[in-house]
């Protein structure tokens, strides 16, 4: 009897104890919850006062980005370019630059994810991270980024606020900000990209500038023919006919080559009836050589020699890069040579295009996260705020006043240092020494950027001649779910693979045309009306952010 | 003295096959090799089922046979035919001339390679010379494998040539000689001497060929290759590429990777088995 009152009491009193620290448990925890919400909202109350910069920090930050096309050959590193010292110096933050090899973004960043060893912040295209921002963010690279901007990214805060439709693009479906994006202010900067045509030959020839794809054969034919070029229309493959990806040519049939809206649905371009049509015109084209013989190789060396000797009349490319690199190397061969744009090519005279580039405002390149192993995830964000003020925002786009840029009446206007330059560097070049206008990064580009940078008369008419209705017909940035983006890769990676083996081998003339048709059927049995269904229930998602 | 012998393995070597285990898992590195989630075998049974897995095991095995019989048999001959020559100086420019391209680097190698074989390329511009019609070879699926072996054959040979010529120089002078005094000619002094002379090296080295049958490289392969031609270029590990590392499938990558390595260990012990009993060479 009184063993077993003894041993009750040993239980009772252990019963007693665990609960006793269970509970002391608790309310530490909540304490220092309090205590957190308590410093929380001191810094939210603190974010309505801006950083003050250059901001006073012992701290280094390691930055992943890749370095600009253009500095090849003149800096080997982003340390050594003067915009990046400066920036640093008006920040305050130090900064410790890695740079991944160009043309390999994509697997040097992975091989660096999966070391797990990660730099402060990271450049990346991140909406096309594998799963989406999304997963990148729920695998635990990247920080998600709601708390830390409202406490301390006042500029892009109010960026956002100005701008909803910007907003909307830039976070998740469940409304997670990812990273500080390339944003391009103004409607000017979002057409950049479309048919380039020798107008020098048109005029000899005595042909009017082509608008139909009838009109192009003509063209095309006369080029070879008269003009003896070798490859008459040639442009950027990639093994994929890269260059007709925003519509250029095929999008004459009304598709276009990947997905794309059409009245509010999703459609694939390959899949439709039309591909068909267009694959013949591409065949044709090819069996008659009008069509660069190499179309599956070309790359871009091989396509700027094409265009530089005169075997190519016409191309697809940027006003900036592509007008702008070949128009003087073209002169210096030939004076008489004149590039100029054309327009998207349509079906019927009279048409109006479309398809055709057109960016959204949310370029994807270029945007900066904030790893989840970041030292100082605060400074971090303070320091890419930066880029979105005013004074940021010259720098970004017009650089150091008084060395790469001098105000004129109010109007930012670039030096002969960035012009004309005496060490004889393009302004290209010049320009990516002092300014990350002309490349994607953090930061809002600014027309007054390209008003300059485009100084040939036909880079100016480019704009106008290149427009499109692409703006009904394009994408938004949207994603899809974690899990919904496994299945979707799945499907994708089997389908991109048929689709682009099945494009080139029918225009090469390897497949005749009629296989088109089994084709389509091996489609289905990749399951592909299941990623249709998956990328509008993303499209749903996005309308309703 | 055995303990660092038996430490470089430890660490070097059987310390990171543990790794092998995310092709039973999600594998996320931010929760490293032992958080990550279990999925026992769905990165094989993925690859198994995937639409391409025939073309890319056939095209892998098929690229691997060709280079086992056309490849491997190279050098062999160069080193005999380097062996015969007599006048010294002429021996050792031949000798440098074949083995400099394989101090090319591949990059560069695949750079000539395309510009030899596109349409207006040097091939090609010979071709038409002699009345031919002009392509664009690396369109063509039915040119690949010859593009691609041919060329092996043209970077490795003269390198690997140095091993057999290496073997020759130990083969007994004598036996020569006395083959001479009995009235053999070059060719049956190379059948009946030479050749059984470094029969043991020649064996030695399929058998550690065999033992790579699927594991074709594919750094040549990505920098030659385009979807006009995946019918006889596309391979194991190009796809692994376009599938693992680029859209950052560590596990599936693994999965694959595991399975190659698999395959591999069992053709190596075939192999030397089958040696061990027609001949009197093996590995182990």
């Amino acid at each position: 009897m009184r063993k077993t009152k003894k041993s009750l009491l040993a239980v009772l009193l252990t019963v007693f104890m665990i609960l006793v620290s269970l509970t002391t448990a608790c309310s530490s925890n909540t304490e220092e919850a309090e205590q957190n919400s308590a410093k929380q909202g001191e810094a939210s109350q603190k974010s309505n006062e801006a950083t003050t910069y250059p901001i006073q920090t012992d701290k280094k930050l390691t930055y992943w980005a890749g370095l600009n096309s253009n500095l090849a050959g003149i800096k080997s590193s982003l340390d050594e370019v003067p915009f990046f010292q400066e920036w640093q110096k008006r920040t305050g933050v130090p900064l410790t630059f890695i740079s991944p090899t160009a043309g390999q973004q994509n697997e040097a960043l992975n091989v660096m994810l999966a070391s797990g060893e990660l730099p402060d912040v990271i450049e990346h295209s991140w909406i096309n991270f594998p799963g989406g921002p999304e997963k990148a963010i729920k695998d635990g690279y990247i920080l998600k980024l709601n708390d830390l901007i409202d406490q301390h990214a006042p500029n892009y805060k109010k960026y956002l606020q100005d701008h909803p439709e910007v907003d909307r693009m830039v976070k998740t479906d469940t409304g997670s900000y990812f990273g500080f994006p390339f944003i391009r202010g103004d409607e000017s900067l979002l057409v950049f990209q479309g048919p380039i045509v020798r107008q020098d030959w048109l005029d000899e020839l005595g042909l009017e500038m082509p608008t139909t794809i009838d009109e192009w054969y003509t063209v095309l034919k006369a080029f070879k023919e008269k003009k003896g070029a070798s490859a008459p229309l040639s442009f950027l493959s990639d093994g994929r006919l890269a260059a007709l990806s925003n519509g250029a040519f095929i999008g004459a049939y009304g598709i276009n080559l990947g997905f794309y809206l059409d009245n509010g649905q999703i459609k694939y371009g390959p899949a439709e009836p039309q591909y068909k049509e267009f694959l013949a015109t591409m065949s044709k084209w090819y069996a008659e050589g009008l069509l660069d013989k190499n179309i599956a190789t070309t790359d871009s060396k091989t396509l700027d020699a094409n265009i530089i000797t005169g075997a190519t009349g016409v191309s697809i490319g940027n006003a900036g890069s592509n007008l702008g690199k070949w128009t003087p190397l073209l002169s210096e061969q030939n004076p008489k040579a004149v590039l100029a744009p054309a327009p998207y090519p349509v079906l019927n005279k009279g048409d109006v295009p479309r398809f055709g580039q057109y960016d959204n405002p949310f370029a994807v390149n270029g945007t900066a996260a904030i790893t989840s192993t970041s030292k100082d995830p605060e400074l971090a964000v303070k320091m890419l705020d930066y880029a979105y003020s005013e004074e940021g925002h010259m720098l970004f786009n017009f650089g150091i006043e008084g060395v790469s840029y001098t105000m004129e009446n109010g109007y930012p206007t670039y030096t002969d240092l960035m012009m004309k330059n005496p060490d004889k560097l393009a302004p290209a070049q010049a320009l990516s020494l002092y300014i990350r206008g002309n490349y994607f990064g953090p930061f809002v580009q600014d027309k007054r950027y390209s008003e300059q940078y485009n100084v040939l008369p036909s880079q100016k008419d480019a704009i106008q001649v290149w427009k499109t209705e692409a703006k009904s017909t394009k994408l938004p940035p949207i994603t899809a779910t974690p899990e919904e983006s496994t299945e979707l890769a799945k499907i994708m990676t089997d389908v991109d693979t048929l689709v682009n083996e099945m494009t080139l081998k029918i225009i090469l003339g390897s497949e005749p045309l009629s296989s088109y048709e089994s084709y389509m059927e091996r489609l289905s049995t990749l399951n592909f009306d299941r990623a249709i269904e998956i990328q509008e229930a993303a499209l749903e998602r996005f309308n309703k952010r | 003295m055995m303990i660092p012998v038996i430490a470089y393995y430890v660490i070097f070597q059987y310390g990171p096959m543990y790794g092998a285990i995310i092709a039973f898992k999600d594998y996320s590195p931010m929760k490293g090799v032992m958080d990550s989630e279990w999925v026992g075998l769905a990165h094989f049974q993925s690859f198994f089922e995937s639409y391409y897995f025939w073309r890319i095991l056939k095209n892998t095995l098929i690229l691997s046979l060709y280079s086992l019989c056309f490849e491997f048999p190279a050098p062999i001959i160069l080193a005999l035919l380097i062996n015969e020559v007599r006048n010294k100086r002429f021996k050792s420019i031949v000798q440098s001339v074949t083995y400099m391209p394989h101090f090319i680097s591949l990059i560069v190698i695949c750079g000539i390679i395309k510009d030899f074989t596109n349409s207006g390329g040097l091939i090609n511009t010979f071709i038409t010379y002699l009345g031919g019609d002009g392509q664009a070879m690396l369109q063509k699926p039915e040119l690949f494998r010859s593009i691609y072996i041919i060329s092996d054959i043209w970077q490795g040979m003269g390198w690997t040539s140095i091993i057999y010529l290496a073997a020759l120089m130990n083969v007994d002078q004598e036996q020569f000689e006395a083959a001479r005094i009995d009235g053999a000619g070059r060719l049956r002094q190379i059948w009946n001497i030479s050749i059984p002379g470094i029969l043991p090296t020649i064996i030695i080295m399929l058998i550690l060929r065999i033992g790579n049958l699927l594991s074709v490289g594919f750094e040549k392969i990505i920098l030659l290759y385009n979807p006009a031609i995946y019918d006889t270029a596309d391979v194991i590990s190009t796809f692994v590429y376009r599938k693992g590392l680029l859209e950052f499938g560590w596990s599936y990558s693994a999965a694959v990777g595991l399975f190659n390595s698999v395959v591999n260990l069992i053709l190596l012990v075939l192999a030397n088995r089958l040696s061990k009993k027609f001949s009197e060479n093996s590995l182990w």
